[in-house]
């Protein structure tokens, strides 16, 4: 068959006899988009995904950090990690600072949103003002803070000491310790956190805040019952944000005794886990362990996202069955209350 | 269409940028004979190097010199160790501290064998130990060594004049038993002093402990290589004696390397401080940082219990990733020259390990480190403390035990545990952390 017949006018899906920039076009349509997406994977493939294939290579491996790769040792470092004190001590750190940073924390964003979501003069100024902290790099809170909380020369202890309380160690004691680690978490994340969720709120139809208050609801009646509930998606990005990030505290604890000879206190009492890992790789130099505790926080932390997942998605349709019961019970009282007047009361009322 | 030409703009403008990127990189590695060279090098803490590069550049028009300083030895160990590891990133010239050389004799093979490049012609230069420390098991000599730390005792004059205690350099000296001073006359004048003012000797029980380990001819290992912690006779009965001493209240419990910003050193926390020659300069730097000047009373005495000790020290290295190890060589040879080192101890008291430097008048002389110390002839103590000392072998895990073994044991006697507890602690944390890793 030859090109010039005009059937080609009619059939132009068949692509044959189309201009060789006409074809272009259609590869460029159809092509392109892969293309535009195709950095990010990439990208993610060589800093996400190969790192984390080649960390689990490591961590089978009696790898020293400077005289690289030893014996294939299958999952040693993985048991011995996990009879490891030292690591259960970092996780139950980690944890404990996780908990008296996370909690607090979002109890005092919520409460910051709440307030800057009121009608108020400066608003820009105030909501700037909340975010200020998070501008401030880490190390530089760290650095602050840490004298502070000096256990000697520190202004924390000096006022305790100038109202008559014996001075705390923070540097030394574990709850102490932690609660001043817990403290710089706080101070540079609540800002953030109060941030995203005055988004929501905002996002909150004031209609219904309106007739609440119409039907008597007063301010905090109205916060528990509309705006708590509405925000509910966003609170829980927050707290899976909060979660993961939580679970990585590294600059905190390293800095906040910087010239301690051990990482995270001269008891442990605060090395997280990713401090631990630190610890593992580059100051006891066994690159195979520290690859074999990088791949446990990894699956913890999988784990408790999974669990936020289906918490999450349990709340959510708990919900809407709690809604549609609602709804259905309403409807059948409808039902009920326009059939009435037609069926007479059964019964007599005495 | 404008799609089309959209995308291919993309493309020449992605492909132009690589081409940069990757010209930008060769452009570094480049040069041969007398064509240009860029030399990188890595130092760290204060070695007193930095007005020297210009000079050399001076001399040598075709070496440019590309200088790092990292602020810490520590930090410093963490990025030679990382670029190591990456066998990548590594600098021409890297300094080297002694406390690494247990890690560092590991991995000695890629550093370059000096020997190659003169190092024969000049090994004479330093004291013999020094030299000794920068050769590895096969003979090959990987590093030249910059200064080395003989430590003497810093004391603070008017602490010592209101404990009514002797204050002059050489009543100090024999107050703790002048040539022949133990560590029980260390101990013995800290409880007079407590008891004369009832305030600590020494800022914290980590350095005394240093220095102890430090002045022994074996150390945490062996010369063989061999553990030799546990069951350590010699080590455990300097433990007891520093127990003591700090269950008597001598410990100021100060953090190390901290101080309160310097404050502990204008404050009368404490009186005395072991001081190797690089110490020098971190005290004045304290006590500066604390708003104190030469009139708190530090001041620098000839004298150390128990005899010699040598704390730190660095060498200068030739990675054998450089592309230009000859011309490396050539720079770490002439900035551990005789004439370099004493500008060194002048711009930082960096003690040279350069035998005809150690008597220059520009080290033995008076300095801002003189004046400050009350004008103690720091050149010439320092000198005198370097007598005898002996080099220690250091073995792979030696700052892991230093560290990580006995620094929570002796952070522990400093809060009032028992010595016989905290060693046992020492010794089950070395179990775990080096025996059965």
């Amino acid at each position: 068959m030859s090109t010039d017949t005009p059937r080609l006018i009619v059939v132009p899906r068949a692509g044959r006899g189309l201009t060789y920039r006409q074809r272009l076009n259609r590869a460029d349509v159809r092509y392109s988009p892969y293309l535009y997406v195709a950095p990010f994977f990439i990208l993610f493939g060589l800093v996400g995904l190969f790192p984390l294939g080649y960390t689990f290579v490591v961590s089978l491996n009696n790898w020293d950090l400077l005289q690289g790769p030893g014996e294939w040792i299958g999952l040693k470092n993985f048991s011995d990690e996990l009879v490891d004190p030292l690591f259960w001590n970092s996780l139950f750190n980690t944890f404990s600072i996780f908990l008296l940073s996370s909690v607090p924390q979002l109890i005092a964003a919520l409460v910051i949103a709440a307030i800057l979501d009121q009608n108020l003069r400066g608003k820009t100024f105030w909501r700037m003002s909340v975010l200020l902290p998070y501008v401030v790099t880490p190390v530089a809170v760290s650095l602050i803070f840490s004298n502070l909380f000096g256990e000697q020369y520190g202004l924390v202890n000096n006022m305790l000491q100038g109202i008559g309380l014996d001075p705390v160690l923070w540097k030394t004691d574990l709850l102490p310790s932690h609660l001043a680690i817990a403290t710089m978490v706080n101070w540079r994340w609540t800002g953030y956190n109060a941030l995203i969720l005055l988004a929501a709120m905002q996002a909150v139809p004031r209609d219904i805040h309106e007739s609440a208050s119409l039907d008597g609801a007063g301010p905090l009646r109205r916060f528990f019952s509309i705006t708590l509930p509405s925000i509910r998606p966003t609170f829980i990005f927050v707290i899976i944000t909060a979660t993961i990030g939580g679970l990585q505290i590294f600059t905190e604890p390293k800095l906040f005794n910087a010239s301690s000879s051990i990482p995270g206190g001269p008891f442990r009492q605060y090395q997280t886990t990713v401090l631990y890992l630190w610890d593992m790789a580059f100051n006891r130099g066994d690159f195979g362990k520290a690859a074999a505790i990088a791949w446990i926080l990894f699956l913890i932390i999988v784990g408790i996202g999974v669990i936020n997942f289906f918490l999450s998605r349990r709340i959510a349709s708990a919900e809407t069955h709690v809604a549609s019961a609602r709804t259905r019970r309403r409807l059948a009282a409808r039902r009920i209350a326009v059939k009435a007047p037609v069926a007479p009361n059964p019964e007599p009322l005495p | 269409m404008r799609l089309i030409s959209r995308t291919g703009a993309i493309a020449i403008a992605g492909a132009a940028s690589l081409a940069l990127v990757m010209t930008g990189c060769a452009a570094s590695g480049a040069g041969s004979g007398n064509e240009k060279i860029t030399l990188t090098v890595t130092t760290f803490g204060t070695m007193g190097l930095d007005d020297l590069y210009a000079q050399y550049e001076k001399a040598n028009p075709n070496i440019t010199i590309k200088a790092t300083n990292i602020d810490t030895g520590g930090n410093a160990l963490t990025d030679w160790k990382t670029k190591q590891a990456a066998g990548n990133g590594l600098p021409d010239v890297q300094a080297v501290e002694e406390g690494w050389l247990g890690q560092v004799m590991g991995v000695s093979d890629s550093f370059t064998d000096l020997s190659s490049y003169g190092a024969n012609d000049i090994k004479d230069r330093w004291v013999d130990w020094k030299l000794g420390q920068a050769t590895d098991p096969n003979g090959r000599i990987i590093g030249y060594g910059t200064d080395i730390g003989p430590e003497g005792l810093c004391y603070n004059s008017a602490l010592f004049a209101a404990a009514g205690l002797p204050s002059d350099r050489d009543g100090v000296a024999t107050l703790f038993g002048g040539k022949n001073a133990t560590w029980d006359d260390f101990f013995s004048v800290g409880e007079q002093y407590h008891a004369a003012t009832g305030k600590a000797f020494y800022d914290q029980s980590g350095f005394v402990w240093n220095a102890m380990v430090n002045q022994q001819k074996e150390g945490y290992y062996t010369k063989g290589g061999k553990l030799n912690v546990d069951g350590n006779s010699d080590l455990q009965s300097l433990w007891g004696k520093l127990a003591n001493g700090a269950a008597a209240g001598l410990s100021s419990n100060q953090n190390q390397w901290d101080w309160g910003g310097g404050k502990a050193f204008t404050d009368g926390s404490f009186a005395v401080f072991v001081c190797p020659g690089w110490m020098l300069g971190v005290v004045k730097g304290q006590v500066e940082a604390a708003g104190g000047d030469a009139t708190t009373g530090w001041d620098f005495a000839d004298v150390f219990p128990g005899g010699a000790a040598n704390w730190g020290g660095s060498f200068l290295t030739v990675p054998t990733t450089s592309k230009h190890p000859k011309e490396a060589a050539a720079l770490a040879a002439w900035l551990t020259d005789a004439q370099q080192e004493v500008a060194a101890f002048q711009a930082a008291g960096t003690f040279p390990s350069v035998i005809a430097a150690q008597s220059d008048p520009g080290v033995t002389g008076e300095s801002d480190l003189t004046k400050f110390f009350n004008n103690a002839p720091v050149g010439q103590i320092l000198a005198s403390r370097a007598e005898n000392v002996v080099a220690q072998f250091k073995g792979p895990d030696d700052s892991v035990i230093q560290e990580q073994v006995f620094g929570p044991s002796i952070k522990e006697l400093d809060s009032g545990t028992n010595g016989d507890t905290a060693w046992n602690d020492a010794i089950a944390l070395l179990n775990q952390l080096v025996v059965n890793k």
